[in-house]
């Protein structure tokens, strides 16, 4: 008797089903194991359903109401009221309330304050760099809990993103807005510099080309970039390499930085020599001047700028409405590489935020949060909050309805982005760096970039003394968990 | 120079430094009532066309509506609490004496300089413990006394003439009608000032009404204000509008109350 | 006898209940949450749930003055330190110089007067938030309407002149509330004093600094503890112009790394409390050198 293709994978589902239950082990132990991101990516991973009782909502008796506090302002936060109005409505088993939480800083220092206590949210939206902390803190349930109990799975979300924000196999969050930085550029501008606007440069060599052909042209500036060490984490994972050690912190807990690569020199010395040429023009990337790389647009300055593609929107609106200087027409492109040989290694990172479960000891909440989350994350509210927001859309089946489709007609910038998470290679780098202290990372990024863009250091300097600042406040957060 | 001369100098250099004073606040309504392209263009002196759109955008986005009460309530709440405990403990400090006068006024200097970061976290444990999240209670009783009331009022207070203080008793005033009857209406500039000071601070909090309430209900102004402060591009002059909304009610107070700090101010000591 | 020792009792009684509402509010808000803050440092805090002071759990363990140490003697406290007193020294000063100059001028009878007194005090209605705005859209590199740049740099991304920036914008902000405070301590004054001056014939200038100045010593005194203390605790305004401490840190506080590191910093609640500590004990002392100044120099009329 041949076994017939099916009977094979049952087979071996069913083996598999039985090696992960057999491995799994009680609830707590298994917290503990996936919270310091010490399994390699080859375990078998643990089936965490008993953490999420789906079951609680229908013996609830009636609706569950829970609180999702989330970050989102004006236009994103019409989108998100959209939704959830949607969802209250679609059902009678859960109730969401909205809280605006002001920013994504302030909504982390108030869940902070009331984690644990009567007053803790059931959702909360917590920033992409909020992974390692939140895991540290048992904060959280993980998201991977309530998808084992649904028997639901991650295929159809762009597996970078779902590579992010896992540990160990693990998945914490649930996904939601997404964004990346992609290369906006004036069309007008690249014209009358005499370069074609449907070539925008692809490598840092032809962005400073491009750039000293427009400022030949007439412009001050042919390239401005914010000071934001977002960018050289883009940079890094492009050429496929790791932030910091440990597989980028997802093998073990990371315990010293590993960006002081000649990648990492190569991109200082190009931003350097910009600058130094007059030819860049740099913004520091929080604070009032934060917009100003795409300010200059508008002012006629400058014809080039990397910034996220959540700005596209807003961007395209502000800079082509008649009201700016210039003459615009917004072209975007894909983030440039380094240098052309390292296309293929690696490919830009995930941004934004996601939605993660407290703990807060309530099943019937768990349940209901997790379905209002997974209504989020759905194929059909994606398209919906991609085109009322920009973000990009973490379900690949969404990007077929009419509704994406028809926003990347109108809008090809947005597909770009999306394009973007799909480029290149799939590997711990594109994965993204997991950090306790990231803040703390990214501020000597930050330094660093101050030091050789206005104060004259070297960049080398800058990224050596990068790299020590790093491993300290690796070291500072590593001995408090 | 001539008595005209010297007239028409001291209101040219009044005028310059009024000038100097305002114009920021000029600025931003003004720019408050433009489009991003004329302040692109330079500044706008005088808005030919004043855009009022911005102000209702930045109410609707801002959700003032909601929050206006809130931050009335509150503040007004909190401002009528410290006139009083510092008016209470001003008065004790500068007319009384007691055993460790001296160092329980330094405790109350002392709580100027505690920074607030240290204190708030702990206050709201303190507040989720009491059961006050979601009150007004949190968002007025923390703020009920001022260190630096009590310390302008103290200064205040020591300096109405002791012959006049002698003179009440001897009328066989007691404290609290000696309080009310001459102290009081001798410093009420200062009063006026400490009560503004306990406004604006009480106005301004953002914070800390972020942290106790975590029903949208209950928040105030600030938070509003911080929602416009957006990362999108054309958020300026909403932001603009939305800045001059924030402090209007106090320039409002301010106008309307300063008639009773310059009444103090050019009544000079009242004597008898 | 009787008669006296109860009357002082009563006294004291009295004043003791006349302060007590406001120390009640003092002990249970102040006082309680910097006592426990004190404690904090004393500890090496590892693992437990939850996120910096709020965690439970883990494991606490005494290390005595460690990280006292380690964080005073550290090169932060010490920047940071030093460029506040840089701040304080450029607003303090500066700010009460302002305010007594407008206090004086619309100290005069003249027609129209009170227009001008409603103008200087009218930044008291600002806040940081709303000083900060006002300043940026005035000198933003893109945005701004003077579009202000030194060497090439936006004024606030100077590593020169980024603090003074900042401290021209605080002092403009509470120029309002000087201006008051000058006004209130210039109307006490006692006009048959000044009245007697001007009789004798001397100047305004003499006036001014031989008998005007002096009898306002006491507001003057409290101006300068009130504005160095304020001065030394400003946050708002550096986080909101300059975030991230300016350039090379040339506008980083010490009440800015006290929030850097209560609040941004995961698990920094250590480095805050001992920085907070520090702090608050640097203006302590300044307050208390100033207090025992004004013991030796205080004027009376």
């Amino acid at each position: 008797m041949r076994l017939r293709p099916p009977t094979i994978v049952s087979i071996l589902t069913l083996l598999f089903l039985l090696a992960a239950c057999g491995g799994g082990g009680g609830g707590s132990s298994t917290t503990n194991a996936t919270g310091s991101g010490t399994t390699s990516p080859g375990d078998t991973v643990p089936d965490l359903s008993d953490q999420c009782d789906l079951g609680a909502l229908e013996t609830a008796g009636g609706p569950v109401e829970i609180t999702y506090w989330h970050a989102m302002q004006q236009a994103n936060e019409e989108t998100l009221i959209e939704l959830t109005d949607e969802f209250n409505e679609s059902q009678e088993q859960v109730k969401v309330t909205l809280l605006n939480q002001n920013g994504y800083e302030d909504n982390f220092t108030a869940f902070q304050t009331a984690l644990g206590t009567d007053d803790s949210p059931d959702l909360v939206q917590l920033e992409d760099t909020a992974l390692q902390r939140v895991v540290d803190a048992q904060a959280v349930v993980p998201a991977q809990a309530c998808l084992d109990a649904a028997g639901a799975n991650t295929d159809d979300v762009v597996e970078r993103v779902v590579a992010y924000y896992s540990l160990g196999g693990v998945l914490y969050p649930m996904p939601f807005n997404v964004s990346n930085p992609v290369l906006y550029y004036n069309k007008k501008s690249f014209e009358a510099a005499g370069l074609d606007p449907e070539q925008p440069p692809t490598t840092f060599a032809e962005v400073r080309e491009y750039a000293d052909a427009i400022k030949s042209s007439g412009m001050e500036y042919g390239f401005a970039f914010k000071r934001d060490p977002w960018v050289l984490e883009q940079f890094l994972s492009l050429a496929g390499e790791a932030y910091v050690n440990n597989d980028n912190g997802r093998t073990g807990r990371a315990t010293e930085a590993t960006f002081d690569t000649p990648t990492a020199q190569a991109v200082f010395e190009f931003l350097d020599g910009g600058v130094g040429d007059g030819v860049f023009l740099t913004n520091p990337a929080s604070g009032p001047s934060a917009l100003d790389n795409l300010l200059s647009i508008c002012n006629g300055n400058n014809a080039m700028t990397i910034d996220t593609s959540a700005a596209l929107g807003t961007a395209t609106q502000v800079l082509e409405s008649g009201g700016c200087i210039a003459e615009v027409e917004v072209g975007v492109a894909p983030l440039p590489l380094p240098s052309a040989e390292v296309e293929g290694n690696g490919g830009v990172l995930v941004g934004g935020a996601a939605n993660y479960l407290p703990a807060n000891g309530d099943p019937a909440r768990l349940a209901a949060a997790y379905t209002f989350a997974a209504f989020l994350a759905s194929p059909e509210s994606q398209a919906t909050w991609a085109a009322g927001t920009g973000y990009i859309p973490v379900s690949k089946s969404s990007t077929e309805s009419d509704t994406i489709q028809q926003l990347w007609a109108d809008s090809p910038g947005f597909k770009v982005a999306y394009d973007q998470l799909l480029t290149g290679a799939d590997n711990v780098a594109t994965a993204g760096p997991v950090i306790g202290d990231y803040k703390g990372v990214r501020d000597t990024l930050t330094d660093a970039l101050e030091a050789f863009l206005v104060e004259g250091s070297s960049p080398a300097d800058a990224l050596a003394a990068a790299k020590r600042a790093a491993d300290e406040k690796i070291e500072a957060y590593n001995a408090t968990v | 120079m001539s008595p005209r001369g010297a007239l028409v100098v001291r209101y040219a250099s009044l005028t310059v430094l009024g000038a100097i004073v305002l114009f920021p606040i000029y600025a931003i309504v003004v720019n408050s009532l433009s489009t991003t392209t004329e302040i692109s263009n330079g500044f706008p002196w005088f808005p030919s066309s004043p855009d009022w759109g911005n102000y209702s955008k930045a109410w609707d986005e801002g959700h003032f509506s909601r929050y206006l009460l809130n931050s009335a309530i509150v503040t007004i709440a909190i401002t009528a609490g410290q006139v009083a405990t510092a008016i209470l403990a001003a008065y004790a400090f500068a007319f009384l004496s007691f055993p460790l006068k001296r160092t329980l006024f330094v405790l109350f200097i002392v709580t100027l300089m505690i920074p607030g970061e240290v204190t708030i976290l702990q206050n709201v444990a303190t507040i989720t413990d009491w059961n006050w999240k979601n009150t007004y209670w949190a968002l007025v009783v923390p703020f009920l006394a001022s260190g630096f009331g009590a310390f302008l009022l103290r200064q205040a207070f020591l300096q109405v003439p002791d012959d006049l203080r002698e003179a009440a008793f001897l009328d066989g005033y007691g404290h609290l009608r000696f309080l009310t009857r001459i102290v009081v209406p001798l410093t009420r500039p200062a009063i006026a000032a400490m009560g503004l000071f306990a406004f604006l601070g009480a106005w301004n909090q953002y914070l800390w009404p972020l942290l106790v309430t975590s029903d949208d209900r209950y928040r105030t102004i600030q938070n509003g204000l911080s929602q416009l402060g957006g990362t999108s591009l054309q958020e300026f002059t909403t932001t603009y509008a939305g800045t001059v909304i924030g402090f209007l009610p106090v320039a409002l107070l301010l106008l309307l109350f300063s008639k009773q700090l310059v009444r103090g101010l050019t009544a000079g000591a009242v004597k008898g | 006898m009787p008669a006296p020792h109860s009357r002082r009792l009563r006294e004291a009684l009295l004043a003791y209940a006349l302060i007590l509402p406001s120390f009640v509010v003092f002990g249970i808000f102040i006082f309680f949450p910097f006592a426990k803050n004190i404690e904090i440092p004393f500890y090496e805090t590892r693992g437990g749930i939850g996120f910096g002071q709020n965690k439970t759990g883990g494991t606490r363990t005494w290390v005595g003055f460690d990280r006292w140490r380690d964080v005073l003697g550290s090169d932060e406290f010490r920047d940071t330190l030093w460029v506040t007193v840089k701040f304080t020294v450029l607003t303090v000063p500066t700010g009460i110089a302002l305010g007594l100059l407008l206090a004086v001028l619309a100290h005069q009878r003249l027609r129209g007067i009170t227009i001008y007194r409603t103008i200087f005090s009218s930044t008291v209605a600002t806040s940081a938030a709303v000083a900060s705005v006002i300043f940026f859209s005035l000198i933003g590199p893109q945005s701004g309407v003077f579009k202000l740049r030194i060497d090439g740099i936006p004024l606030l991304e100077h590593p020169t002149w980024a603090l003074p920036a900042v401290a021209v914008v605080t002092t403009w902000q509470s120029l309002g509330l000087a201006f008051i405070v000058m006004s209130s301590g210039l109307q006490a004054l006692p006009d048959e004093v000044l009245e007697a001056a001007e009789i004798d014939g001397a100047s305004a200038r003499r006036r001014f600094f031989r008998v005007t100045l002096p009898l306002m010593s006491p507001t003057l005194f409290f101006a300068f503890v009130v504005g160095s203390i304020a001065a030394f605790k400003t946050f708002a305004e550096i986080d909101l112009l300059t975030p991230g401490g300016g350039t090379g840190n040339n506008t980083r506080v010490l009440a800015y790394a006290v929030y850097d590191a209560g609040f941004r910093t995961p698990n920094g609640e250590v480095r805050a409390a001992v920085l907070a500590v520090g702090l608050f004990t640097c203006v302590l002392i300044l307050t208390l050198l100033q207090l025992r100044l004004e013991r030796r120099v205080h004027y009376v009329a």
